[in-house]
């Protein structure tokens, strides 16, 4: 059982440094050696003006997902905080202004509106900020230093990372940042007479060599690209994906590469087709309307079986939606949208390091299996940071997955040849005496429009035979289940997948047979590997954030009887209490 | 009836001899005899032969109509996409080896209608593609729609009572999305197109040829070759091609001059 | 009625109950308590027996916070009042929000006095007011093995109680304070020494000059006038308990220890009453102002001030009796004129 496991919360207005100073925090915790999963929420409001609230899991063991309730919160702003309230937990500890810098109305202070068992902690940030410095600016890091002294957190991170932030910005930046921090650590460690109950000791070092980095999904996503070689990426901004777009913008002319932002999510496609057409690796990424966008395209590219990588970061749907809150509702859209048999390669990471790994990953799919590969990643996914054990692509992962055409077929090359595996050979522009022309209309095996009947039918074989085939090179079902007869089998996927084995394990401390099973290749699927799991289990139970179930709809079929649906669209992540209910009212009944 | 089809297989043939067809692949266009497509097709062989283009580093893209069957007819690597959507297929295969010399074909419905929005988008990034437009302002594949460059009144079966919108000029637009290359040529005239195509996949940036056409099968009434031959004339004695305002005035006030109308100078 | 907003200050037994009492009367009114301390409302009386381990420390409290909420009472506690404006009707927070009432209670208590001669010594002495002091005085006992109470306060009777009970051996210093809030009369003081002396018991007088931490840390050296030195473990300091009204002082009132208020225990101002260990309260009989003791009478004022506050016309003339009992003394506590 992991001996710290705390929620720390930072809240207030745009403007208060509320996300600088969560960005600083998870930054040293980090550099102090604990586990930790951040997720900040953003003014939804164009001009970015609205609270501010930065959430951070920290413990000694790995952070699987977010908890509903928050045991320090530090209060930027009061009233904005009040919204924060309902989630503390029981003795949570509050950190607020005690020194507002006119009298408040009653009811206007945080001190007013928590439960008696809170416990409020006043320290003066913006008076201890202004006396140290001269200036109230700082009045949120002396907030960090008064965190870090009460519960006695190694301070040299802290330092390290004030330094790495603000010494690039000036000396004068730097000293206001690093005495601000130092005057609230001391007012901590000096004037405030307490001691919290909860405890926070600091991690063993662990292996030396294992490098520790805090990586955002997006960002994991952008690097997985690049170090796969990525050459061109065709975007357009759409939240949130947009993050992605712009760490590329910046990195990818620095590793040769070029970025381009398109007029819209078609001719983004469109040329990332185009391009792999033309033999060099190339990504765009995008969220469900742009998804709906490309349909067309993605379909061409299933039946001229042209590659192409396509990131879908899923936020609250359909249409429009809810472009700033996460959900996993684009399944059924990635594998089946567009007309026609034209499903194709779709795979999900759950967490952080596996959004780096699989985007590395699809670039080889894509060009082995000539045909779009999807990844599916969430809101919460693409925004949430974790410190991840780097483990960087190797060159077997990131080698050309291309499948050339045998020489000795020069001048007599037919691009579409059927074979066993489905998959044809296929030569690049530039190839001399392999030329063709593939096309999105019914072809024969030399590429030109065929409409009769044999030939449709061999060649969707032939697709769909290539397309099942990739199951030998996509990641397989992971089981966590210790028992060999389980009453509870938790099959999830994406972000959610986390909630469902924390929601695993506590049903497995408690004693309950239960069990989990990671599924990250959503299309083609796993047929055995997942129905063997289901075969062991009494209730297999499918948490999503959708409502329609879309997984269950997929593979619901491979189990005896009914799957449990455990649907939620309230634009959070899936919280691990309710999937715990749900596994514990399953086994009593 | 007879005298043009006796005229057309005289010229057919005459064709033949002169090993224009070089780029042919073995399949057999699918256009109807007398389509002005023959004339562009000619004309683009043409100007690969004598510049010598590698037919392996050569990618012909297309949209969909019967400009868009075009990939198939050339030994040529080819990419037949899908509606109004060559233009940003193109920029990526040409991105992705900018060694290979890319066309980009379409027709106008494809071109104007669907594929409208990436028109100004590759011409203002300048994306040295070739694009050709084949303009014979009607949806011929579908047996005969209005397309949005058919003139006002235009009747077909789907606009009995004649059209009542404004055509829209390909070349103004070209011009007007600041295209470095905008070139107005007809299919009757396949010298002046590959003269005119060979000066554009040279130029190194975006270059457009609006390609005037007919459609033999579904307009009798407008434009027709005997219209087409009557209409068209070179531009004026000493035009400047790199002289922008005039450019887009020769488009404003002449439909049926021929010829390259703007070709911006490269610094 | 149902707009009116009610504080009390302080959630000792009278503050306590005043809350309750004024919910019971005014139900749809607001009312806030405050307090500086954290915690639910305790039994003060019952610490000695809490650290000598006789009862759980659940059974200190009277109140926790849920019961409050039950009753849509707002508890404030940890919360200090730093100023109050009688005429404006605002109490001020120590973290500056301004609360505005139509009645308010005052009912701090008192805190352990130090005397002046003491006062250096201070932060070497435990006092005992607080679950939290309580806890102080369980932890440091742990180990040590011989305790000096001085003053001699009825509270230190009983801890010298609970002290017998853990096996230690105990010093017990009687002052002019002694027995306090009782007066010390000779009989009772010989008595008393007798029955504490049998049980083991050194019952010391004189004064003290110097209390010196020894090293290594965890003892005492208290250096007398009129007598050696004595080295012990810890020293408990029990001169009774002095009104913490020092918040007020700029306030207006009208005060001398604690807070003056009249038979009725309004402090002079429309809506502001005071009462409990903080108040002096005017005997129209005898002329003069009377502190009242012990946990009953506490909560007899608090149910007392509310009635008032609310409108009622109740006096508290009466004196009422409560025994002290110590090692089969009994002991009648009741209404004294000084502290």
């Amino acid at each position: 059982m992991a001996k710290v496991d705390l929620t720390i919360e930072i809240c207030g207005m745009s403007g208060d440094g509320t996300i600088a100073a969560g960005a600083l925090l998870n930054n040293a915790l980090s550099r102090a050696g604990f586990s930790l999963m951040a997720f900040d929420s953003y003014p939804a409001e164009i001009r970015g003006f609205g609270r501010c609230v930065t959430r951070c899991r920290v413990g000694d063991e790995e952070m699987l997902a977010l908890t509903s309730e928050t045991h320090v919160l530090i209060s930027l702003d009061d009233e904005q905080s009040f919204s924060r309230i309902p989630f503390l937990a029981k003795n949570a500890i509050v950190f607020f202004d005690n020194r507002p810098s006119s009298y408040i109305e009653e009811g206007k202070s945080i001190a007013a509106r928590v439960e008696p068992d809170v416990i409020l902690l006043g320290i003066p940030f913006k008076d201890l900020a202004a006396e140290a410095t001269g200036t109230t600016r700082g009045r949120n890091i002396t907030a960090l230093g008064a965190l870090a002294g009460v519960f006695d957190l190694p301070v040299e991170p802290f330092h390290k990372v004030i330094r790495n932030k603000f010494e690039p910005k000036g000396e004068n930046v730097l000293l206001v940042n690093m005495k601000s921090f130092d005057a609230g650590l001391r007012y901590a460690r000096e004037e405030l007479d307490y001691s919290p109950g909860i405890p926070f000791p600091v991690p063993e070092k662990g292996d030396e060599e294992t490098e520790r980095v805090l990586l955002s999904g997006n960002v994991a996503i952008a690097r997985g690209a690049l170090d796969a070689g990525l050459g061109l990426y065709f975007g357009y901004p759409i939240t949130p994906a947009t993050p992605i777009m712009e760490y590329l913008a910046k990195a990818l002319p620095e590793n040769g590469g070029r970025l381009f932002q398109m007029e819209d999510e078609i001719s983004s496609i469109g040329a990332v087709l185009g391009s792999f057409y033309g033999g060099r690796r190339a990504m765009t990424a995008t969220s469900g309307p742009g998804l709906a966008l490309m349909t067309e395209l993605i379909g061409l590219g299933v039946m001229a079986e042209i590659p192409a990588v396509i990131i879908d970061a899923q936020r609250g749907g359909p249409s429009t939606g809810l472009p700033t809150k996460t959900e996993q509702s684009d399944l059924q859209a990635a594998v089946f949208g567009g007309p026609g048999d034209s499903a194709r390669i779709v795979i999900a990471p759950t967490n952080v390091i596996e959004c780096y790994q699989y985007t590395v990953k699809s670039f080889q799919i894509a060009e082995k299996y000539q045909t779009p590969v999807i990844v599916l990643t969430d809101f919460f996914l693409d925004n949430r940071v974790e410190n991840v054990v780097m483990r960087h692509a190797t060159a077997e992962q990131i080698a050309d997955g291309n499948i050339y055409p045998d020489p000795a077929l020069k001048g007599k090359y037919h691009r579409f040849e059927v074979s066993e595996s489905g998959i044809s050979p296929r030569s690049i522009p530039g190839m001399e005496g392999f030329l063709f022309a593939t096309t999105g209309l019914e072809h024969s095996e030399k590429g030109i429009p065929d409409y009769t009947p044999n030939n449709h039918m061999e060649m969707s074989g032939k697709r769909h035979r290539k397309i099942s085939g990739a199951l030998a090179d996509l990641p397989a079902p992971e089981e966590f289940a210790w028992d060999e007869a389980l009453d509870v089998g938790v099959i999830a996927w994406g972000s959610t997948f986390g909630s469902a084995l924390e929601a695993v394990r506590k049903a497995q401390s408690k004693g309950m047979r239960a069990g989990a099973l990671k599924i990250t290749s959503i299309f083609p699927y796993h047929v055995d590997a997942i129905r063997g799991f289901m075969e062991r289990c009494t209730d297999i139970l499918i948490p999503e954030l959708n409502y329609e179930g879309q997984l269950a709809n997929l593979i619901g079929h491979l189990f005896r009887k009914d799957v449990v649906r455990l649907n939620r669209v309230t634009g959070e992540p899936f919280p691990v209490s309710i999937i715990l209910e749900k596994i514990e009212f399953l086994v009593k009944s | 009836m007879k005298t043009s089809g006796r005229a057309l297989a005289a010229k057919v043939s005459s064709i033949k001899d002169s090993g224009a067809f070089a780029i042919r692949s073995r399949n057999l266009p699918t256009w109807c005899p007398g389509c002005g497509y023959f004339g562009i097709h000619q004309g683009l062989n043409n100007a690969i032969q004598r510049l010598g283009l590698p037919h392996h580093e050569t990618v012909i893209v297309s949209g969909i109509g019967c400009a868009g069957r075009y990939p198939f007819f050339a030994d040529t690597y080819g990419l037949h996409a899908v509606h109004g959507r060559a233009l940003p297929v193109a920029t990526g295969v040409k991105l992705a080896n900018p060694g290979l010399t890319v066309f980009a074909v379409g027709g106008d419905g494809d071109g104007l209608g669907i594929g409208g929005g990436h028109l100004p988008h590759i011409a203002r990034r300048d994306i040295d593609v070739n694009y050709l437009l084949f303009d014979n302002s009607i949806y011929g594949l579908t047996k005969g729609q209005p397309s949005p460059s058919s003139p006002t009144g235009f009747k077909t079966k789907a606009s009995p009572t004649g059209t009542t919108d404004a055509p829209l000029d390909a070349t103004l637009m070209a011009l007007s999305y600041g295209a470095s290359f905008v070139a107005r040529l007809f299919a009757g005239d396949p010298e002046g197109i590959a003269a005119a195509l060979m000066e554009g996949i040279h130029h190194k940036g975006f270059s457009f040829f609006h390609l005037y056409t007919t459609c033999v099968t579904f307009d009798k009434n407008f434009k027709t070759w005997d219209h087409l031959k009557e209409w068209i004339h070179p531009l004026p004695e000493g035009y400047d091609p790199t002289n922008l305002k005039q450019a887009m005035n020769q488009a404003l006030e002449d439909h049926f001059s021929m010829g390259i109308l703007y070709k911006r100078k490269k610094e | 009625m149902s707009w009116q907003h009610y504080i009390v200050i302080g959630n000792g037994p009278a503050g306590n109950q005043a809350a309750f009492t004024l919910r019971e009367k005014a139900p749809e009114a607001r009312i806030t308590i405050i307090s500086g301390n954290v915690g639910g409302s305790f039994r003060p009386h019952l610490l000695p027996d809490f650290i000598a381990g006789k009862i759980p420390e659940e059974s200190l409290f009277v109140v926790t916070p849920d019961r409050y909420k039950e009753k849509e009472i707002t508890f404030r506690h940890g919360q200090r009042v730093v100023k109050l404006d009688p005429n404006e009707k605002t109490v001020i927070l120590d973290h500056k929000e301004v609360i505005s009432f139509d009645g308010l209670i005052i009912a701090v208590g008192g805190k352990p006095r130090i005397p002046e001669h003491l006062h250096s010594f201070e932060g070497l002495m435990l006092t005992l007011k607080t679950v939290e002091d309580a806890h102080v005085w369980i932890s440091r006992l742990a180990g040590v093995d011989s305790i000096l109470l001085i003053g001699g306060d009825l509270t230190s009777l009983a801890v010298t109680k609970a002290l017998l009970h853990l096996q230690k051996k105990v010093y017990l210093m009687l002052t002019e304070h002694a027995f306090w809030p009782l007066r010390p009369d000779e009989a009772l003081f010989a008595e008393v020494s007798d029955r504490l002396a049998c049980r083991g018991v050194e019952v010391l007088g004189g004064e003290i000059r110097k209390i010196v931490p020894s090293p290594p840390g965890d003892s005492f050296t208290v250096q007398f006038n009129h007598r050696p030195d004595l080295q012990v473990g810890l020293v408990g300091a029990f001169y009774g308990l002095s009104p913490e009204i020092d918040f007020l002082r700029r306030s207006g009132f009208r005060m001398d220890r604690g807070i003056l208020v009249d038979e009725y225990l309004n402090t002079g101002f429309e809506g502001v009453y005071a009462t409990g260990d903080c108040a002096q309260i005017y005997h129209p009989g005898l002329r003069n102002y009377w502190v009242s003791i012990g946990h009953a009478n506490a909560v007899t004022l608090g149910k007392v001030a509310a009635n008032n506050l609310l409108g009622g016309k109740s006096q508290v003339t009466v004196p009422t009796e409560s025994v002290f009992e110590l090692e089969e003394i009994n002991v009648n506590t009741s209404w004294w004129m000084e502290f």
